[in-house]
């Protein structure tokens, strides 16, 4: 087990070169580079704009361009945005605790719903509530997030009030206060909801086939034939067996989540990562563009990574290598 | 995902006297899905108006009308005008052309792919296996949106757009069904025809045509449907990000972008509502009709 996942780590990183040679390749293809970005070429001296692409590099060869920015990359350098004029680092890390929590609450709003939605659905099946979970379900894989977005601020925010729609904080709050956290959890909350939402659709009918598949085996039988009581077949017997196959999509939600949250941030207008790499791509900001590539394919692998070893943890069966 | 549930697997009808063929099965088991069947025929009614959208419609989906900005719906613009006074309902049929094209372009392409690349790695195995199914983890392993929104930024207005789409999107998205297509024909070509058409002579190419794929389309069809619903999905949600079809040409993705001004969200439901609901309604259909297919072609199930 170790072994295996040992090799596939190290298998990481031909992947994680291949990767960097093609995101640096796109970045080379896209029009104009990050220095034409920087300045307004109506006002300077063309001469200057020479000399400054030489003194930078952007005329040597693109392998030696290549390996100086990989270099710098290993080495925590991902060098300086050019629409803040600050490091892609400090720009990265101001908005990553807002990905993060958005990410973190949308994963434990999935799980409680999906785990009360799923458990019901499985102990009471083909009932009149099963159905109307099941119908809910069908909904949330269907509609896709951004619609889903949609229609949840119009409901939710602006219908009921209930929500802010958009941005990740109220003006004028004091960090570090209560109000402060709950301000933040009052924003995330919306944009969480439709983050999970197809993953919740996902769990709920995964753990509900699986409670009935269970709940027709031998040793809830056996259980049933000692009298043991029916919630505690249910929420001890049963669950227990349903409950670890659910682990294997925590990878997959890894990489759902990734994608997800560059469409809902953008609805939400959520200070986050995503909303930062459609803001890049659209104002030709190439070191953060490339750095937030680089990261949200090495989350990709990691995501891919975690979901293979756990499906080997889960189920022995499989064999690993 | 799997969301059938699960139904009993014993086969209570007594053997049929003269067997018919799994098509002849399937197609009378799909005939009885009635939510399968509602579901075809919605889409093919979508479809059809969408194609017929020039017969249909005679407003102008191009021209920009200022004295007839953000009209509510009436008897003369049936679902209102957007905020450049386009008719909506004549965008939401023109839209529907676009989405469905490029939907069905993608299905097209990506199955080709999948299909291409997962018989010959099936088939062949050994080292030719082993590469293209590299290949196929490392695709896999690109974060599908962050890759189409760069290639997009970078070929767009380079070469016609709508074609940039539909081919960034399918070179990103065959992996999974190569994967499927694989396991399916290394399975099925353990079988002793599979050996004996060997035997005879017959060339790799005619043995992967005639021969394995008949035998695993069900998969691909059933694995083309779920790609259809979610190749529309991928379009609206990059149209509406900015990214995807140009925004002179009208898509169900690109007439809900004005749903994020506040103002339009909130006061001016006609102008988004119609796309939302459109698209969705069309998304399930699609996966009740793919659920419907699985259905059909499982042996295992009755119904």
């Amino acid at each position: 087990m170790l072994k295996y996942a040992f090799r596939r780590i190290l298998g990481m990183i031909p992947m994680l070169f291949l990767i960097s040679i093609v995101v640096f390749t796109l970045a080379k293809l896209m029009p104009g580079d990050s220095f034409s970005g920087e300045i307004d070429p109506t006002k300077t001296n063309p001469q200057y704009i020479a000399e400054m692409r030489e003194k930078l590099g952007y005329n040597d060869p693109l392998p030696q361009q290549y390996f100086r920015w990989i270099g710098n990359f290993v080495e925590g350098d991902f060098g300086k945005s050019a629409r803040y004029k600050i490091k892609v680092s400090d720009v990265i890390s101001e908005k990553l605790p807002n990905t993060l929590l958005l990410g973190f609450s949308s994963l434990l709003i999935t799980y409680i719903l999906a785990f009360f939605m799923g458990l019901y659905s499985g102990r009471k099946p083909y009932t009149v509530a099963d159905n109307l979970i099941g119908g809910l379900n069908y909904l949330g894989l269907s509609i896709p997030s951004f619609i889903a977005g949609v229609f949840a601020i119009f409901l939710f925010s602006f219908t009921l009030g209930w929500f802010p729609s958009n941005g990740s904080i109220d003006i004028g709050m004091t960090e570090g206060t209560l109000e402060y956290w709950l301000s933040r959890l009052h924003h995330v909350f919306l944009p969480a909801v439709v983050l999970g939402l197809l993953s919740t659709a996902s769990y709920t009918q995964f753990l509900r086939n699986d409670i009935i598949e269970n709940s027709r085996k031998d040793f809830v039988r056996t259980a049933r034939a000692k009298g043991t009581a029916e919630k505690k077949i249910y929420n001890v017997h049963i669950l227990r067996n349903s409950i670890i196959p659910l682990i294997t999509f925590l990878g997959f939600d890894l990489v759902a989540i990734i994608s997800g949250a560059i469409i809902t941030e953008t609805i939400f207008t959520y200070p986050g990562l995503g909303q930062l790499f459609l803001q890049s791509v659209g104002t030709r900001d190439y070191p953060v563009l490339m750095t937030l590539t680089m990261l949200f394919s090495f989350l990709t692998l990691i995501g891919n990574l975690v979901a293979d070893i756990l499906y080997g943890v889960v189920d022995p069966r499989i064999r690993l290598d | 995902m799997e969301i059938v549930t699960q139904k009993d697997t014993n086969i209570s009808a007594a053997p049929p006297k003269k067997s018919s063929s799994q098509w002849a099965i399937a197609r009378k088991k799909f005939l009885k899905n009635k939510l399968a069947l509602t579901s075809l025929i919605f889409l093919l009614f979508v479809a059809i108006i969408s194609f017929l959208a020039p017969y249909i419609t005679t407003a102008d989906i191009t021209r920009i009308n200022i004295g007839e900005m953000s009209l509510e719906p009436s008897s003369k613009h049936w679902l209102g005008t957007d905020k450049a006074g386009r008719d909506v309902f004549t965008r939401l049929l023109y839209g529907g052309r676009i989405s469905l094209l490029i939907g069905m372009s993608c299905t097209l392409f990506v199955i080709f792919l999948g299909t291409l690349i997962g018989s010959v790695a099936g088939y062949f195995g050994g080292t030719v296996d082993s590469l293209l199914m590299r290949f196929t983890d490392f695709i896999l392993n690109f974060p599908f949106l962050v890759f189409v929104i760069v290639l997009n930024a970078i070929l767009f207005g380079k070469v016609n757009g709508l074609w940039v789409l539909i081919g960034v999107i399918s070179l990103l998205s065959w992996g999974g069904i190569a994967r499927i297509v694989r396991s399916k024909i290394l399975a099925e070509k353990e079988n002793e025809y599979i050996i004996a058409a060997i035997s005879i002579g017959c060339s790799p190419a005619k043995i992967i045509v005639k021969h394995l794929l008949p035998n695993v389309l069900s998969t691909i069809i059933v694995q083309a449907t779920i790609t259809f619903a979610s190749m529309i999905v991928i379009e609206s949600a990059l149209s509406f990000l900015g990214f995807g079809v140009p925004q002179e040409i009208p898509s169900w993705g690109n007439m809900l972008d004005s749903a994020i001004e506040p103002d339009v969200l909130q006061f001016k439901l006609w102008i988004w509502m119609p796309p939302a609901i459109l698209i969705t309604i069309t998304i399930l259909s699609i996966n009740f009709i793919g659920e419907g297919l699985k259905d059909a072609f499982n042996p295992k199930s009755r119904r």
